[in-house]
């Protein structure tokens, strides 16, 4: 008993040695941000207009979170019906965690804030304006998805540009992240979903984002829909900082003169109470 | 001055604080607003508190279909600072503590919280109007 148990012991060793020296640590990858060149600059210029500061068209939204709703299975399907029904009694279901991200594609779906678009060599970068977190990269430089998922609120972006309209294909999206059709209905997408995007300037000042979303946790089937953003033609205004935890908290002086910030005390229920 | 808007501020955290306010921003839905309904109120200014992810508006006056109440703090909720700029030609400075204002807004559904959706804000003094719908960014010809 005792020999055989060293037997087998020798020879998984003997087989993990071999195996080792065939899965020998490969050569670390060739660099994936190369300084860009003068060319890769001038090649952004080639790209369409998409600066200035997009709105969403919250009317939109608003439509389609009634005519265009998701597949969701039979099992989710209740639970939005009890969603809408508890929204519209007026308790609103709470389905984003306080200042985190809406998270993919949420943020396209429901939000109610402006975001801006930039360019740079190998990438393209979503920033929203209600919280600094809200931010998308996009990487158009060619590389893959990541062998080894690194889920994120955001995911992992790649795209590439067919003429004037950028397909981007997101995977590694956390599974908390939300799939919400209005701000109080939408539950988690529970993993493994798949987005892909087309985005192009439908009209000079209007953005569509047309999303394909694959969630076979929570749809019966992949489903498509369209979110519209547009942007004030004069361009006279910009992207303004937003720190979401701002709002938990109040102006005031310490003990030596400075300013900093008190949290303002809430009760569980989310009441004011007063300051000590 | 600074002891003059830390007495406003710790008058308006008083008056919100006894009028029971619910953190409405951190429900992040408009339904808890009876949007069938209007109210409107005159008072003064006790705080505009220019924050993300929503700006509010707490005024210390006598609402109209509410007068048997007498005066009270209440708390109007508007969108966020960027979107206020550009929906409602807001400026972070477009009223200041103690001005006489009149608000149009929607009231909460919970009849006991004195707070409200911001609709309509006329600086009495100027007559100058600010309007707090981010759906109105939307209508045609835009600039």
């Amino acid at each position: 008993m005792r020999s055989r148990l060293l037997a087998t012991m020798f020879v998984m060793l003997a087989s993990a040695a071999t195996a080792d020296a065939q899965n020998a640590p490969k050569k670390p990858p060739a660099i994936i941000n190369p300084p860009p060149t003068a060319q890769d600059y001038a090649d952004l210029a080639k790209l369409p207009d998409w600066s200035g500061v997009w709105n969403p068209k919250i009317t939109d939204q608003d439509a389609q979170a009634r005519t265009n709703p998701p597949p969701w299975n039979e099992k989710v399907a209740k639970e939005a019906e009890k969603m809408w029904a508890e929204e519209k009694a007026g308790r609103p279901k709470l389905i984003f965690y306080g200042c985190f991200p809406e998270a993919h594609p949420s943020w396209m779906l429901v939000t109610h804030n402006a975001m801006e678009i930039l360019f740079t060599p190998g990438r393209v970068t979503m920033l929203g304006e209600s919280d600094g977190n809200r931010l998308r990269r996009i990487y158009t430089d060619g590389r893959p998805h990541p062998d080894t998922p690194d889920p994120t609120f955001h995911g992992h972006s790649i795209g590439h540009w067919e003429g004037d309209t950028l397909v981007v294909d997101t995977v590694d999206i956390l599974p908390q992240a939300p799939l919400a059709i209005s701000e109080a209905v939408g539950v988690p997408n529970d993993g493994d979903m798949r987005v892909t995007e087309r985005i192009y300037l439908a009209e000079k000042d209007i953005l569509h984002v047309e999303l394909e979303i694959t969630a076979p946790k929570i749809f019966t089937k992949p489903w498509k829909t369209t979110r519209i953003f547009f942007r004030q033609r004069a361009r006279k205004f910009d992207i303004v900082e937003g720190v979401c935890q701002q709002g938990e908290y109040r102006e005031a002086k310490d003990e030596n003169g400075h300013h900093i910030f008190v949290p303002i005390e809430k009760t569980e229920w989310g009441n004011l109470v007063a300051p000590k | 001055m600074t002891k003059r808007l830390k007495t406003m501020g710790a008058l308006a955290v008083a008056g919100v604080l006894a009028a029971g306010i619910a953190s409405v921003w951190a429900h992040h839905s408009a339904t808890m607003f009876d949007h069938a309904t209007t109210m409107t109120i005159n008072g003064e200014v006790v705080e505009l508190r220019w924050v993300n992810p929503h700006v509010s508006l707490s005024v210390n006056g006598v609402v109209k279909e509410r007068a048997e109440d007498g005066p009270a703090v209440w708390v109007m909720e508007m969108t966020s600072p960027g979107n206020l700029v550009r929906a409602g030609g807001w400026r972070r400075d477009a009223v200041t503590p103690g001005e006489k204002v009149e608000v149009v807004f929607s009231p909460l559904r919970d009849s006991a919280s004195k707070g409200g959706a911001l609709k309509k804000l006329t600086v009495v003094a100027t007559g100058e109007v600010f309007t707090a719908n981010i759906r109105e960014q939307e209508r045609p010809g835009l600039e």
